[in-house]
């Protein structure tokens, strides 16, 4: 299982390294800012494990549903949705911090479920392909969003189109000291843990509980697991919006976490990245956080290494797209060498 | 000769035999010549077929004279036939052979692919024995039986079948007016019931309407009438009483990624013995595949490797073996023998039997006659759909069987 991500992540990186020289950068160069913009000290980690979390919430999301079967490319729209939720209440929200930090969460399950499950709800009533609806419900989310900061929810005191900011006592908590070493000037909080925890709940849900048992079946065999007695629509419309839910969830915690409002520049396409996330780490919970921790080097080291290598930030996508290229890649021959999926 | 049909059903008889061989006059098919050259083939070879007839309207056994037809059309001196009989009439089979062994007869060599062995005993000249990819034994008919061949396919003694006691007269299941089905299979107006303790076969070519009858059983698709177990139609919807051998192994009754524990619980993931509050019990499942492992000699390095390394002989014993756990009211077995070699078959065929024995009521639904006369106490015949015969005990007579499942009277 690790042998394969592991082998296709060194592949992109030769083939990232071939497309430097091509463009007359020296791939030493280029790696070097890399990793010291992402890995190189306190800060440079506390802004990768950033990211990190900002992937695993929808990577989360997404392996979810491709468990169940389901093709989910909408955690980007169940992200902005699951902040908007967060941002429109935070905004107005006053109490203390053990209260609304809890409801805003929750609100970013519900939001991002709720958008999650119109596309279930479609698929398990009419049959639409739930790829197309969760793709198309992205641009929705877009546009609502956009349309409710610009209007209805806009702040009169921003210039911009973003909500009123939240409370500090919605803010969620510094990530804690280790030792000597302090976060508090970071951006890093405490939805690292809450990311990780998610994960191995997931990972506990999957290996252990009947539901997750069903959830597989569904992904694995679907008319095996109809016969078995599952109530597919119902299973379908579940695992959509949970799979939702857990991408809102991402949503909420970059609302309280990060930017301490809600704006449609919440993310710069992590919902889409995450399906890479999810592909990477086999769509198993653990092995997906640390397929989001090398997705967090990436984007956090991007931006160095266009500051110090010259090397413009694109490149980050190209070694992206390869990543999963040289995955897709090694499935296809694998199937073909075998007759069986990886 | 392929053993799943390779014809285009949208197209006539003679278009058929002679796709990709067509005579031509300049750009245009030649349809006169075709026409009168399939005319001839079948004149010459005693296979009556009308050459205008669409395929998809006729019935299977002409079908195969079509399949039979194209190959002859290139005057083959070797002639293939891989299992030519899996989806014909005990007439049919016949009238097959008389082809075939008359073609044998004028010169040409014949193989046939086959694990029917009376047939192989009936029509054949010499024998070769095939197990694990390799030949074990060459026998020359005249002087084999098929016992000699089943042990040579087996490797040794076939392994002894179950005696059966009395058969109960309780009735477990009862089907009233059941109608059901789409398109190419459906039931209509049935009424039969299956005793504690009784085995009942529904023989019948493949496609008279036996799996909308199965999907019916099993809750699958939507019907109109009555299906009861034990005088109520909900205890049918409990899984503890019901065990379900599904027609298709790969599709409907495992998950091939997956290993024999996860497998052992599929159906059964809400009983109360595995499901404990929210959680799956793997203990108990893993007890469950142990016993299914060792009550039916599931071949596999260990309960955890996926069941798509299993050879399909074991993932059938299984599957049957999942539905008989527990010891449920009631078994539909649909082909539970399927493709698996005598051996793992008299195995599987002695655990039915003994679930009977202990009260068990099973509908046996297979398309091999020579299963259905070996298990069955009754014996129903199922023909387009509806039940044309009964038989049970001393009446269950072969011949008259095997013309009711073509449709004769």
């Amino acid at each position: 299982m690790l042998a394969g991500p592991a082998g296709a992540l060194v592949l992109a990186f030769v083939l990232a390294a071939v497309a430097m020289l091509i463009a007359g950068v020296s791939p030493l160069d280029g790696f070097g800012a890399l990793f010291q913009g992402s890995l190189g000290g306190r800060r440079p980690i506390a802004e990768t494990l950033v990211q990190t979390t900002a992937l695993l919430f929808p990577a989360l999301g997404v392996s979810l549903a491709f468990r169940a079967g389901l093709f989910n490319i909408g955690a980007e729209g169940q992200l902005l949705i699951g902040g908007l939720f967060a941002g429109a209440v935070g905004a107005h929200f006053a109490g203390p911090g053990w209260l609304v930090i809890p409801v805003l969460l929750l609100l970013g399950m519900v939001g991002g479920g709720i958008w999650g499950g119109i596309a279930g709800w479609l698929r398990a009533r009419f049959n639409a392909s739930e790829i197309i609806s969760t793709l198309m419900l992205n641009f929705i989310a877009l546009s609502l969003a956009g349309y409710l900061v610009a209007g209805p929810l806009k702040s009169p005191l921003a210039s911009g189109a973003e909500t009123a900011p939240l409370l500090p006592s919605g803010w969620l908590p510094a990530f804690p000291s280790l030792g000597s070493i302090s976060f508090g000037d970071t951006r890093l909080t405490i939805s690292i843990l809450i990311a990780i925890a998610t994960a191995i709940v997931l990972s506990f849900v999957f290996t252990r509980t009947v539901f997750g048992y069903e959830l597989r079946a569904a992904g694995e065999a679907p008319e095996a697991a109809r016969r078995s007695g599952i109530n597919m629509p119902r299973m379908t419309l579940i695992a959509l919006a949970l799979s939702g839910a857990v991408a809102g969830l991402g949503g909420a915690a970059i609302v309280t976490g990060v930017l301490h409002r809600f704006n449609t520049q919440l993310s710069p396409g992590y919902g889409y990245t995450a399906i890479a996330v999810a592909l990477v780490g086999d769509l198993n919970p653990l092995w997906v956080c640390v397929a989001a921790f090398g997705f967090g080097i990436l984007e956090a080291g991007g931006l160095a290494m266009q500051a110090n290598a010259g090397v413009p930030k694109d490149a980050i996508h190209v070694i992206e797209g390869l990543i999963v290229l040289v995955l897709a890649a090694r499935r296809y021959f694998a199937t073909r060498a075998t007759g069986a999926p990886v | 000769m392929h053993q799943h049909f390779e014809l285009v059903g949208r197209l006539r008889v003679w278009q058929n035999i002679m796709l990709g061989r067509e005579p031509r006059k300049g750009m245009l098919v030649d349809v006169d010549r075709a026409r009168s050259r399939v005319a001839e083939l079948a004149e010459r070879n005693g296979l009556a077929i009308d050459p205008d007839a669409l395929v998809e309207e006729l019935p299977i056994g002409v079908q195969q004279r079509v399949e039979l037809l194209r190959e002859l059309e290139r005057e083959p001196s070797v002639l293939l036939l891989d299992e030519p009989t899996a989806a014909l009439a005990p007439a049919e089979i016949a009238t097959l052979f008389a082809t075939v062994v008359e073609l044998a007869k004028r010169g040409t060599a014949i193989l046939v692919v086959t694990h029917k062995l009376q047939e192989v005993i009936d029509y054949t000249t010499r024998v070769s024995v095939m197990r694990h990819g390799k030949i074990v034994a060459r026998y020359l008919t005249t002087e084999t039986s098929t016992d000699e061949i089943a042990r040579a396919m087996v490797g040794g003694e076939l392994p002894h079948v179950a005696q059966r006691e009395a058969t109960g007269t309780q009735a477990c299941l009862s089907v009233r007016d059941l109608t059901a089905g789409v398109d190419t299979t459906t039931v209509s107006d049935l009424s039969f019931e299956v005793s504690a303790g009784e085995i009942v076969g529904i023989a019948g070519v493949e496609g008279n309407g036996q799996t909308a009858l199965a999907d019916a059983i099993a809750g699958m698709i939507p019907y109109a009438g009555a299906i009861e177990l034990d005088g109520s139609a909900d205890a049918l919807k409990h899984r503890e009483n019901i065990g379900i051998v599904p027609q298709d192994r790969h599709h409907e009754g495992l998950v091939l990624n997956w290993s024999i524990v996860e497998n052992a619980i599929l159906g059964r993931q809400n009983l109360p013995g595995i499901r404990k509050g929210a959680l799956t019990d793997w203990n108990a499942a893993r007890a469950d595949a142990e016993a299914i492992i060792e009550r039916f000699d599931v071949r596999a390095a260990s309960p955890d490797v996926p069941v798509r390394t299993l050879s399909g002989g074991n993932q059938q014993k299984l599957l049957v073996g999942r539905a008989l756990l527990g010891d449920p009211r009631f078994v539909l077995a649909y082909q539970p023998t399927r493709g698996i070699d005598v051996g793992a078959a008299a195995l599987v065929q002695s655990r039915l039997i003994e679930a009977r024995n202990r009260g068990c009521a099973i509908l046996l639904i297979s398309f091999e006659l020579d299963e259905i006369l070996a298990l069955a106490d009754r014996v129903l015949v199922m023909f387009r759909g509806k039940i044309t015969g009964s038989f049970s005990g001393a009446e269950i007579d072969r011949g008259k069987i095997g013309r009711l499942m073509a449709g004769l009277t």
